[in-house]
């Protein structure tokens, strides 16, 4: 094949790894729905979870402060900023403390004397109306008097205030200028987005469009905008950890390349290494897109992750190709250990594909389609584009003296079998929680903005993201009568400082029971005027001036009582929509809780409802869904881990050299688990794929030491690919070990890890007779041997030279 | 009272074309001086008629209004009941017969706004300040003066037709805050909320005639 075909064969690759990755990228949404990547939900609030995750009342507000100007000038951007947001599709509510709920509270008029409570306990008798006018006329004087003077002749009792109060957050921060300030002088607001709080792209898009909506408002410019909130904090982490993953990556592709250069000597490998990699990827991501239409974030960060096994094909070919011969020979007789690696690898993962778990499918999907393609491209794809082979990498200085060090080292046989006893106890009897169930542990928020978040919470009195209040009944008022029953328990709670504070749908909307006992409570006319004429006795009301009160309570006697669905239609509907929610044949009510002091103190109030008001601990839940997902990936990761023994023992046809390729990824894993037990991490899902990847990695490690070539050069060569695999898979892995984000420390410190012990260990347990085959062969070993540290009582002769 | 003597040097600046605008600028300067080192708090009695459409007869209270300083003022009713109202950081909060405290922005809340307004123009004398939200409009000579308060912001205007301050010499006799809707309210100040009522129910006309009163 001549250069020039070789030049338009490499195009062409190029141009179809691009064109197939852009119609890819066009077609395969990348979720992030949870459902896909947790096994089936097993308890009721399971469910719930995942029907409602990150729905609730908590999770999607956005808490914001703005500072850095004078107070006149913040609360001026409040309300700017409170306008905007209220016409922005894309938040459901947003409060800074200025809007009038009376004004709210008016859309529900001719239904004020259902919501309201104040018929639970008074009657509209002349005693009653008498003692609301007189403080009517006391108001009247107030300097509040013109707030007032509007309701006063349609509502003298002031249900209207009454409710708008009722709605009103029971905890405010102080009101200046109109607006909510902290007690640092910020500007407080509240904004809650439609977007749920786990899904970090729609919560990316809110909060870009709120960042755009300040900075366009007057005066901005110097003032400062502070945003706090779990949606505030999945972008930045996203953001944080991209930004990192984005510097490690540009610091290790330079060092990649540099790498590559003093390896191979030639620039050929910098360009090509990358493409069966990068084929594996975009077709893995065509199957997804093929099978399943979406794929979920975490496939994509995990199947990546896991398809960084296929780097090492092409490096081997590199290392392997010898002058005068072409690449394509190289590479088939390199293939069948290859492709036992590969195949090996697939027949694993396909106890993911078994799982039954969508996420899970779609790794061993996006995984085994990579592999396979990464595989197939290096086999019949790189051979064609690479010009032929200048040097042999068996002549690389050094690489024999490195041989022989390695030959040399002692190798007692009983080593092996200590270090297992001794890593099993460590790994089993050191202190400290085994597994991170915590995934935000992984992507931690800084502490500062962690105590701004409680600060602001605390001052908003916005309810606990941790918490809720979960209400069970067979349909919507079902819900509402145990909320209005388990209300005055709260408030209990709330005097004995279990909870600061809780909303409740019946806060909103009473039950049709409710409404209609208050209804039934309504006096008809006759008795209305009789007794508005009674209270009005010497006060100083002009005759006739509350004819449309005496109205309105007559309409009201025979109104039908306000639904949810009717509720729904007012301005503070969507507070009620996000409280009353239809799960399966049920309803369920979410009670929002603020400050949960002593969840304990819920345990009666469940044991009262017989479960149906019981408190949900979200972060428990999710651990639990964590725990049952790790036991999907362990008990795949466990019959994976069988299929590759038998995978590799068929394929090497004899036990023994199985044991010699199995036994050092074995021990390999086992002390990485070693070291992260012994330094007190606790293992996350990320360790564990990460874990998973390495073991790959040791696998061509182990595959190849074990391979009986007979022939020095060729050994020498198989040294080469290893230790440039090695330094590779250090390098990107070690740096990434540096990170300061726990999720990226995780994956590169296990990797890299894990690296070094497979390849230690396959060198130290590779069969040591055709290890010890060189020794004394090579042009700079015999002197080396006369100096050395003699033989090694385990095995006490070299073995006699293996013919070709 | 030496209050009253710093209300009217405020007065003076706010009346170019009244006969006291005569007095030298060197000794209106210094007295302005010393109406600025003049510490709050100052108090005042007060008779507060309110004449609103729903009621038949005319609302009286009485007792101490009190300037705080800067924005932050104090209103305490003490006949026919007791209530106190405090307006500070544009919030307003009324807490009635030791009851509980009710807040509200003053936003919402126009005619204490006024209130606030009318005597920071008295005792603060942060025109400035006033000039956001009002038109100043000044009439008048020692024996009679009147200074006149008209929004000119939207928002107030929704609530708000005026606040008129009537005075004479260095004292202000009374504030009279009309609402948009057609009520109002007449509040007398000092001398003349200690003169007190001569009507259990003045007419409004009858009132403002006393206050516009030289004598």
């Amino acid at each position: 094949m001549n250069s020039g075909a070789r030049v338009a064969l490499y195009c062409a690759w190029l141009a179809l790894i691009v064109a197939v990755g852009w119609g890819v990228a066009r077609h395969l949404k990348i979720s992030s729905d949870l459902r896909d990547f947790v096994p089936p939900a097993r308890s009721a609030d399971q469910k719930l979870l995942l029907d409602e995750i990150g729905k609730g009342p908590g999770s999607r507000l956005l808490l914001l402060a703005i500072s850095g100007a004078p107070r006149a000038r913040l609360a001026e951007l409040s309300r700017g900023l409170d306008d905007a947001l209220a016409h922005d599709p894309g938040f459901a509510h947003v409060a800074n403390g200025g809007s009038d709920l009376a004004e709210v509270a008016s859309d529900l008029l001719p239904y004020r004397y259902l919501l309201s409570p104040t018929l639970d306990t008074h009657r509209f008798d002349a005693a009653y109306l008498r003692a609301q006018l007189q403080q009517r006329v006391e108001d009247l004087s107030s300097p509040a008097a013109s707030l007032l003077e509007p309701w006063l002749r349609r509502d003298p009792t002031l249900e209207t205030l009454k409710l708008a109060q009722l709605w009103a957050p029971q905890r405010q921060p102080k009101l200046a200028d109109g607006v909510w300030f902290s007690e640092r002088g910020e500007a407080l607001l509240v904004a809650e987005t439609r977007a749920a709080g786990f899904d970090p792209g729609a919560q990316a898009a809110a909060i870009a469009s709120l960042q755009e909506h300040f900075a366009a408002l007057p005066g901005a410019a110097g003032a400062k905008l502070a945003i706090s909130g779990p949606g505030w904090f999945g972008v930045e982490a996203s953001r944080n950890t991209r930004a990192e993953a984005d510097r490690f990556g540009a610091i290790t592709t330079v060092g990649f390349v540099i790498m590559l250069l003093l390896a191979y000597r030639s620039a050929v490998p910098v360009l090509v290494t990358a493409l069966p990699l990068l084929s594996g990827a975009v077709v893995g991501f065509a199957l997804l897109a093929l099978v399943f239409g979406h794929a979920h974030g975490i496939t994509v960060a995990f199947g990546f992750t896991l398809l960084g096994v296929a780097q090492e094909y092409p490096l081997r070919v590199f290392s392997h190709r010898r002058i005068g011969v072409d690449t394509a020979t190289c590479v088939r007789e390199l293939w069948p250990l290859l492709a036992t690696a590969i195949a090996s690898v697939c027949i694993a993962y396909l106890a993911f594909f078994a799982s039954g778990v969508a996420g899970l499918q779609q790794l061993a999907v996006f995984t085994i389609g990579g592999l396979v393609t990464a595989g197939a491209c290096t086999r019949w794809l790189l051979p064609r584009v690479v010009p032929p082979a200048r040097r042999d990498m068996a002549a690389t200085p050094g690489l024999a003296t490195a041989w022989h060090f390695l030959a040399r080292l002692p190798r007692p046989r009983w080593l092996p079998w200590l270090v297992a006893v001794a890593g099993c106890a460590v790994v089993v009897l050191a202190p400290g929680g085994f597994w991170q169930n915590d995934l935000s542990a992984l992507t931690p928020i800084p502490t500062a903005e962690l105590q701004r978040d409680a600060r602001l919470r605390a001052a908003l009195g916005a309810p606990d993201v941790r918490y809720l209040l979960v209400l069970r009944a067979k349909d919507a008022q079902g819900v509402l009568a145990l909320s209005e029953r388990v209300a005055p328990r709260l408030r209990k709670l709330v005097a004995d400082h279990a909870v600061d504070g809780f909303e409740l749908p019946s806060r909103y909307l009473p039950s049709v029971a409710t409404q209609r006992a208050r209804q039934s409570r309504l006096p008809d006319r006759g008795d209305l005027e009789a007794s508005l004429q009674q209270a009005m006795q010497d006060l100083p009301f002009r005759a006739g001036v509350f004819a449309p009160f005496v109205a309105d309570v007559e309409a009201a006697r025979t109104l039908p009582p306000l639904t949810p669905a009717g509720f729904e239609q007012s301005p503070l509907g969507t507070r009620l929509e996000s409280m009353l929610v239809r799960q399966g044949d049920g309803w369920v009510g979410l009670g929002a809780l603020s400050g949960v002091n002593d969840p304990a103190a819920f345990a009666q109030l469940s044991r009262d409802t017989h479960g149906a008001a019981h408190l949900l601990d979200l972060k428990a839940s999710t651990e639990s869904l964590v725990v049952a997902y790790r036991h999907r990936i362990l008990v795949a990761l466990g019959v994976a881990a069988l299929l590759l023994c038998a995978a590799v023992t068929l394929a090497l046809r004899s036990p023994r050299r199985a044991l010699h390729v199995l036994g050092p990824m074995t021990l390999a894993t086992l002390l990485v688990l070693v070291v992260l037990r012994g330094a007190g991490i606790p293992l996350s899902l990320f360790h564990l794929v990460s874990l998973t990847l390495a073991a790959g990695l040791g696998l061509h490690y182990a595959l190849f030491f074990e391979r009986r070539t007979g022939d020095e050069r060729e050994d020498l060569r198989t040294l080469h690919a290893t230790l440039v695999c090695v330094a590779s898979a250090l390098l990107v892995f070690g740096v990434l070990a540096l990170s300061s984000v726990p999720v990226l420390r995780a994956i590169g410190l296990t990797v890299a890890l894990g690296v070094a012990f497979h390849f230690t260990l396959s060198v130290l347990m590779a069969p040591a007779a055709h290890l010890r085959a060189l020794d004394g062969s090579l042009p700079d070993s015999s002197a080396r041997a006369e100096s050395g540290t003699g033989p090694d009582p385990a095995s006490p002769n070299p073995a006699p030279k293996r013919g070709a | 009272m030496r209050v009253w003597h710093s209300v009217a040097v405020l007065i003076v600046s706010l009346l170019p074309g009244a006969a006291m605008a005569a007095t030298p600028t060197q000794t209106m300067a210094e007295s302005l001086l010393a109406a600025l080192a003049k510490t709050p708090p100052v108090s005042t009695p007060f008779v507060q008629v309110s004449y609103r459409g729903v009621l038949a007869r005319p609302l009286i209270v009485s007792g101490t209004l009190q300037w705080l300083g800067g924005d932050r003022m104090q209103r305490d009713i003490d006949k026919p009941f007791n209530e106190t109202a405090r307006i500070g950081d544009g919030e307003l909060s009324v807490q009635r017969g030791g009851g509980e405290v009710h807040r509200m922005p003053l936003a919402r809340a126009p005619q204490a706004g006024a209130m606030l307004a009318g005597f920071r123009a008295l005792l603060g004398g942060d025109v400035a300040a006033l000039q956001q939200d009002f038109t100043l409009t000044a009439d008048g000579g020692t024996a009679h003066w009147v200074i006149t308060l008209t929004p000119h912001t939207e928002s107030l205007k929704r609530q708000l037709a005026s606040i008129v301050i009537d005075g004479r010499d260095n004292e202000p006799r009374c504030l009279t805050v009309s609402d948009a809707n057609g009520d109002s309210s007449i509040t007398l100040v000092g001398a003349m909320a200690e003169q007190g009522l001569r009507s259990a129910a003045p007419l409004e006309s009858a009132l403002a005639a006393r206050c516009r009163n030289p004598k």
